[in-house]
């Protein structure tokens, strides 16, 4: 299983991304997610979310969730992009790409990354007031 | 031994400080340390449940036995996405 992950200041892509996506002929879905930033946190209206990663753990334990997958699912590739710093309400922080055979595979792994990803990938967030 | 303790997220506020070290006995657990970090950040210990810990980039259990230059990372639950 191909895999790439992103940890980027820099806003997201899609367009370069999708643009670079190598998928083989065996291949009949390629699956999008956007996490994208609301502008309500809990009862706070807010501006952007700061997010703080600590790279090094966040990349292993990625690994150890693609290794997890790659045994799980059929998936021929993954792709993660996820923001640090400041991003603004209605802009994507996180961006996956599952290439698989068929879509039920593609939807339960990425379900999986996801809820992985939220239990043991160090990043975190701070929300940005509007005043701020 | 000598090990460094990282601190990340909002516990950085509250000790103040990005890191810190501590002298340790030799054999000592990762728990033992972390609650050595307590004694000297008592705030922390109102989170003491909830805290996560790493050795490294792996995290362990409270019965890891540490060594010498071991870089530990206590942090609140994760957030991404």
């Amino acid at each position: 299983m191909k895999t790439q992950l992103t940890l980027t200041p820099d806003p997201i892509d899609e367009r370069a991304l999708i643009a670079e996506r190598e998928m083989t002929v065996g291949m009949g879905a390629a699956l999008i997610f956007h996490g994208v930033v609301r502008a309500q946190e809990g009862e706070a209206t807010i501006a952007a979310i700061d997010y703080e990663a600590f790279d090094d753990m966040a990349c292993h334990q990625f690994e150890l969730i693609f290794e997890e997958i790659d045994r799980q699912w059929p998936i021929e590739s993954v792709r993660v992009v996820h923001r640090v710093g400041v991003v603004p309400v209605n802009e994507p922080s996180l961006w996956l790409e599952l290439i698989a055979p068929h879509r039920a595979e593609a939807f339960q792994a990425c379900q999986f990354l996801i809820n992985e990803m939220k239990q043991r990938v160090p990043i975190w967030k701070r929300p940005v007031l509007p005043s701020a | 031994m000598t090990v460094t303790v990282k601190f990340w997220s909002y516990f950085k506020d509250h000790t103040e400080c990005a890191e810190t070290s501590l002298e340790l006995p030799p054999d000592a657990t990762l728990g033992e340390a972390h609650a050595a970090v307590i004694a000297q950040f008592p705030v922390l210990g109102d989170m003491q449940n909830s805290t996560l810990k790493a050795v490294g980039v792996n995290y362990q259990p409270d019965e890891f036995l540490l060594n010498d230059d071991d870089e530990i990372s206590l942090f609140p639950p994760v957030q991404g996405g």
